[in-house]
């Protein structure tokens, strides 16, 4: 996270720019003359949306909090405002949305919650050049499968029999993903119940998460490339009977 | 403070609407028509029409008459080469800047153009509430609606339009969400809309959530070249291609490529293939069997006329129908939908009114969708309820709506890496930092992107800015911080920062295919030059709109049962000689550009068929009276 462009009157303060007054870093509005402040800080999506700092979270109530500051801040409303508050609004519903998308999607919460705790980011490009080790064996006969089908498929094989195996082909690879998916709750809900554990004992979980997180996007792309490759059969057959 | 209206700038017709006592409603011409064709024409000494009374010279001045403009707005030429053949007016410009049309000797950017459209619709309005008794009804402002699935230039480019209509643009919305709100109006209950939007060059299609009054945009998808206007292109290319194939080769006819396919014509013979194509189409939409009509015409001294079945229609149009397939499911699976989740389809733009299109739309959600508002005015409506929502500040409705495309910049090795990600909902802003490659480097380039794929070329090129003024620092020291920011209008700007020094950057974007805020200055500066031209095109508009009534209730009167005993019996002699040689006097000067002539002849039919008048009103008075008493008695 880069440093906040606002001057903040100290760690937890930021100043109205209207009135002068201090308010409180995660307030939205000026608790002395109501007007829309400027973005404190950026960084931390939970206290923005006011929500505890957890992994599991209502999406009812995180829709609900969405709209309900959505209805606060929108630019819409701000259209005859001070430009200062025109600015904020947009500033603040920018925000927001870039807050309700992150948290609304368990994954995209979890890096978030990684960035805010100081570890480095499970990078998607990270996983791809590497093959995780606990991928190996299926990442292998899986590519070999591909090969085949792939080959196949230029010499005119028959569709529904590559289809077939395609289907073959995925079963593993959908079996890892839902294995990943139960650990990866498994874990969240480990860190969610650690608030009074150590840190060091958080971080370990944090850890384990990321870890998750990289094999998962992993599995995520071998899902697109077989998903490519059944579009690329389907392709071959719209264009024999077109053509 | 002006008026506030909601306009639909579409690609066929134009709409402008406003709210009313709480209720959207659509402006309407004396006739009752509320769409403004969108077609420009340029007239002898520079007069510009717009509107039906351009719309007739796309026969007689096919080569200085302008229409979808819309799919040139924001786009360079070599985006719009394959159409530009087909259109009969000229379509150029440098490649890699705006496109430029040319007609009558004079060349126009498609903002110009739209921006006649636009000043038209404002006209319309402002008439409006004159007549209304308002005492100010100066239109100032408006909301005006885009595809959804436009980029970033072409909604600058609307922006642009409206700029130089001497409008203040409070806000670019997307249609199919406009036509949600519209829709929304009464039910305020929640549930996931699919809003189907296939106009007349462009196709959209949104999921929408809405609950407690706010209308949130979960994915659009769509394709900004796919329409009636395309369906046009194939009927026409139809008849183009049996005409060559029947015909001894005319060398009018260019061929390009493989096979024969007639690509351009004469642009008269084009545009009476288009009329009657169009109607043929319109027809096949209410009944089985329509007959495409071409009268005699150059290029084609024999006519052409041919029977079409709604099947035969079915099957040509078929593969673009399909093409709207595509972009749903694909939004619904950004959506994370499936087709049974959408609780409501929702039909919008003129096309929809094609079975085939409604059968499509009903396969693919599984239920019957809603056209229970005009599909032709519904996103005016939408325009207009937002405009309302904007000025008034109230806070019962909210579009949440979204970015259609991803937005990003060229990294090393012409890689497009995304900064947001596209429906993102708006307002939305992403950060990158840039640092510098050499020592004491003082200027960074940086290429705006907007598109899917993964190579900076394949994707849209918005602008190209120079960030200077960074602090001169070993290579890789400085940190510049550039900001994006999407604002509710779907429109970027750029901001930087070097964050150890907290130096604002200086930016100046060049957009890759919009105006620059100097070339819109004057433009503004031109149409004001022009205005002059403008006013004497609409008295000649208002001529010939008068001249029409008058010939149009003589006919009638003419062709009355009762027209030979009234003749027999009231008439003078020689009086329906009379009437007859100054129809036909008004008939003749109509369709030239010569007001004065047009205004004499039409008075002079006016006398003519006075006493005429006189006696046909007499009848129709005992007859209503004589009926009265018969029902009394």
């Amino acid at each position: 996270m880069t440093p906040d462009p606002i001057p903040l009157r100290s760690a937890s303060t930021l100043e109205c720019r209207n009135c002068g007054a201090g308010a409180p870093v995660d307030e939205h509005f000026c608790p002395q003359c109501n007007r829309i402040l400027a973005l404190g800080r950026y960084g931390d999506f939970f206290a923005f949306l006011g929500v505890p700092r957890k992994l599991s979270l209502d999406p009812q109530d995180l829709e609900r909090r969405f709209r309900d500051l959505s209805r606060k801040f929108h630019p819409d409303y701000f259209y005859n405002a001070a430009p200062a508050e025109r600015l904020a609004s947009l500033e603040r519903s920018s925000y927001l949305n870039d807050a309700y998308r992150t948290l609304r999607n368990p994954a995209a919460r979890i890096e978030h919650l990684l960035a805010i705790e100081g570890l480095p980011p499970a990078k998607s490009d990270e996983g791809s050049v590497k093959v995780p080790p606990a991928l190996l064996e299926e990442v292998f006969a899986l590519n070999e499968e591909l090969d085949e089908i792939r080959e196949l498929r230029e010499s005119g094989g028959d569709e529904a029999q590559l289809r077939a195996r395609l289907d073959r082909a995925r079963a593993p690879i959908e079996r890892k993903r839902d294995e990943h998916e139960r650990r990866i709750q498994e874990l969240s809900a480990r860190y969610d119940s650690q608030a009074d554990a150590s840190p060091a004992q958080r971080k370990n979980t944090l850890e384990a998460l990321r870890e998750q997180l990289l094999e998962q996007k992993y599995i995520s792309n071998l899902l697109a490339t077989i998903e490519h490759e059944q579009s690329q059969i389907t392709n071959s057959k719209s264009q024999m009977n077109h053509g | 403070m002006g008026k506030v209206v909601g306009i639909d700038l579409g690609t066929t017709n134009s709409l402008v609407a406003y709210v009313k006592d709480g209720r959207p409603v659509v402006i309407r011409d004396d006739s009752g028509d509320g769409l403004v064709p969108s077609v420009v024409s340029v007239g002898a000494g520079g007069t510009i029409f717009v509107g039906r009374e351009a719309q007739r010279r796309l026969l007689t001045e096919p080569g200085s008459t302008v229409y979808s403009v819309k799919r040139f707005m924001g786009r360079g030429i070599e985006d719009v080469h394959e159409d530009a053949s087909l259109f009969p007016f000229s379509v150029g410009g440098e490649k890699g800047g705006v496109v430029r049309i040319g007609i009558a000797g004079r060349e126009f950017t498609p903002p110009e153009i739209s921006a006649f459209v636009l000043r038209e619709l404002k006209r319309r309005a402002e008439d409006h509430f004159r007549e209304e008794g308002e005492f100010d009804f100066e239109v100032d402002r408006a909301v005006i609606t885009v595809p959804a699935y436009f980029n970033d230039a072409q909604r600058t480019a609307t922006r642009d339009a409206g700029r130089l209509a001497g409008l203040e643009v409070l806000r670019i919305i997307n249609e199919p969400t406009a036509a949600s709100l519209a829709y929304g109006l009464d039910k305020r209950n929640r549930g996931t809309i699919a809003v189907y939007d296939l106009g007349g060059g462009t196709f959209d299609i949104s999921i929408l959530k809405v609950e407690d009054g706010v209308f949130q945009v979960l994915a659009t998808n769509g394709d900004t070249h796919l329409g009636g206007d395309d369906i046009d292109r194939l009927l026409v290319e139809g008849v183009l291609d049996e005409i060559a194939g029947s015909a001894p080769r005319n060398p009018a006819y260019e061929t390009e490529g493989e096979g024969r396919v007639p690509r351009s014509g004469p642009a008269a013979l084009i545009q009476a293939i288009r009329k009657a194509v169009i109607q043929a189409k319109l027809d096949l939409s209410e009944v089985e069997e329509a007959e495409i009509r071409v009268e005699s015409t150059t290029g084609l001294p024999a006519g052409y006329s041919r029977r079409m079945t709604r099947a035969d229609f079915e099957r040509i149009i078929m593969p673009l129908v399909e093409r709207t397939l595509g972009p749903c499911r694909q939004a619904l699976a950004d959506a994370g939908l499936e087709a049974k989740d959408i609780d409501e389809a929702v039909l919008v733009g003129g096309s929809t009114r094609i079975p085939l299109v409604r059968r499509v739309v009903e396969e693919l959600f599984g239920r019957k969708p809603h056209s229970d508002l005009n599909p032709d005015e519904v996103v005016a409506l939408g325009a207009a309820v937002q405009a309302d929502i904007l000025i008034s500040g109230r806070r019962e409705m909210l579009l949440l709506d979204v970015t259609p495309l991803s937005l990003g910049i060229e990294t090393m090795g012409g890689v497009m890496s995304k900064i947001i990600l596209r429906n993102s909902t708006i307002p939305a802003s992403g950060r990158e930092m840039f640092t510098s490659f050499a020592d004491n480097q003082t200027a960074v380039d940086v290429h705006v992107l907007q598109g899917e794929r993964e190579l900076a070329s394949d994707c849209r090129s918005l602008a190209r800015f120079r960030l200077r003024g960074i602090p001169p620092m070993p290579a890789g020291m400085p940190r510049i911080e550039v900001r994006f920011q999407i604002d509710a209008n779907g429109i970027l700007s750029v901001s930087a920062r070097e964050l150890r020094t907290s130096i604002e950057q200086t930016i100046e974007v060049k957009p890759s295919y919009g105006l620059t805020d100097q070339e819109v200055e004057r433009m503004l500066i031109d149409s004001f030059e022009h205005a002059e031209a403008d006013f004497e095109a609409r008295l000649l508009i208002e001529a010939r709109n008068e001249a029409e009534t008058v010939i149009l209730a003589t006919e009638k009167a003419l062709r009355r049962s009762d027209f030979e005993q009234i003749a027999a019996e009231s008439l003078d002699p020689g009086e329906r000689a009379q009437i007859e040689s100054a129809l036909g006097d008004a008939r003749r000067v109509i369709a030239d550009d010569d007001r004065e002539q047009i205004q004499q002849k039409t008075e002079a039919l006016n006398q003519a068929t006075r006493h005429l008048a006189e006696v046909v009103m007499n009848r129709s008075v005992r007859e209503a009276l004589a009926g009265k008493n018969v029902k009394d008695v």
